[in-house]
């Protein structure tokens, strides 16, 4: 590395974006904070926001959630892949929230100011 | 080039020197275009303690040369076997003359009901990953004519290292892997379409193969 090594690696982030059916969202955003955080916060994983469009629960059309989640660093980023990934109770939630949802993307993504060291491996 | 890759885990480890120069002989007995038979390095992840490769410059003598290794590999001595036979698909070489660097070979296997479009994305992008990632200094992907082991490998994905820090730390580390490409693997990612079980195997090589 070019950086100074002795800082701390760059905060990385997982962001879940889950279009949920009709009528479900506010009962899929319970679910996933009962099922899914504790174990992704056993994996390093630290929930920094939720936001949920529109701002009102709907009974006739999907509401969206998002999840922002932060990992210190790429290290720690494969720390919670490796552990996640090869977890059935993991895998068995994503399955169950799939059926639930329109769709669902989960992306990762980094402060502007951090892509320069990221990159710098 | 018609390829075939054997990744060997064996039942005893002793055997390993005495397979690889039957294995060597044989290459050479067979006309092997290039061959390379190796230890596998520490870190490798179901990717056998023997890594054999060989090309061919035809599908005949690379199948006449697969009918004489199998019983090579059928004795006690060899737990279990995973490899591909394969066609080079595209590629490309940053050093094509680096010399002693580290080989690596990724199988994988598709789902089988991924759409056409879908994998030619997975593979274009797999694609790009020496573009970003310098480290990796020579490349090839390549899809499998025929698979033997714990899963039907659809792809090969090959690369070459100047050393094992070079596939330790830029390849696995830049975010071109982690945050764009690992999605095709990532259980918790709705676009993935590999199986999670993966033969990651890396050795030493004097000299590129691809």
């Amino acid at each position: 590395m070019t950086t100074d090594d002795t800082a701390a690696a760059p905060m990385v982030h997982a962001i879940d974006e889950i279009v949920a059916k009709p009528g479900d969202g506010k009962a899929l955003l319970e679910d996933y904070l009962a099922r899914y955080a504790p174990g992704a916060r056993a994996r390093g994983m630290v929930l920094e926001q939720i936001l949920v469009s529109p701002p009102m629960w709907l009974d006739d059309q999907p509401n969206t959630l998002v999840f922002r989640w932060s990992l210190a660093g790429a290290g720690a980023w494969w720390q919670m892949r490796f552990v996640g990934g090869n977890d059935p109770d993991v895998a068995i939630w994503w399955a169950d929230a799939d059926a639930r949802a329109v769709s669902r993307r989960r992306f990762f993504a980094s402060d502007p100011a951090d892509m320069e060291r990221l990159c710098d491996v | 080039m018609y390829k075939l890759t054997r990744l060997v885990t064996l039942a005893d480890p002793g055997c390993l020197s005495t397979l690889a120069d039957e294995a060597r002989a044989l290459a050479v007995a067979h006309a092997a275009y290039r061959t390379l038979i190796a230890p596998t390095l520490p870190g490798s992840h179901f990717g056998g303690d023997l890594l054999a490769h060989f090309a061919f410059n035809d599908a005949v003598q690379r199948a006449d040369f697969d009918a004489a290794l199998a019983p090579l590999l059928a004795t006690p001595a060899v737990a279990s076997v995973d490899g591909v036979a394969y066609r080079s698909g595209a590629g490309g070489k940053s050093d094509p003359g680096l010399a002693d660097g580290v080989y690596r070979v990724l199988l994988l296997s598709v789902d089988e009901d991924t759409v056409p479009a879908t994998t030619q994305r997975f593979e274009a992008e797999t694609r790009m990953m020496p573009h970003y990632i310098p480290a990796i200094r020579n490349w090839q992907l390549s899809r499998a004519d025929e698979a033997v082991g714990a899963r039907r490998w659809t792809h090969v994905w090959e690369q070459e290292y100047a050393d094992a820090d070079g596939l330790m730390g830029p390849y696995m580390m830049h975010p071109y892997h982690w945050a764009r490409i690992d999605r095709w693997f990532d259980p918790e990612c709705p676009d993935r379409i590999v199986d999670a079980r993966l033969c990651h195997s890396f050795c030493a090589m004097e000299a590129s193969v691809l």
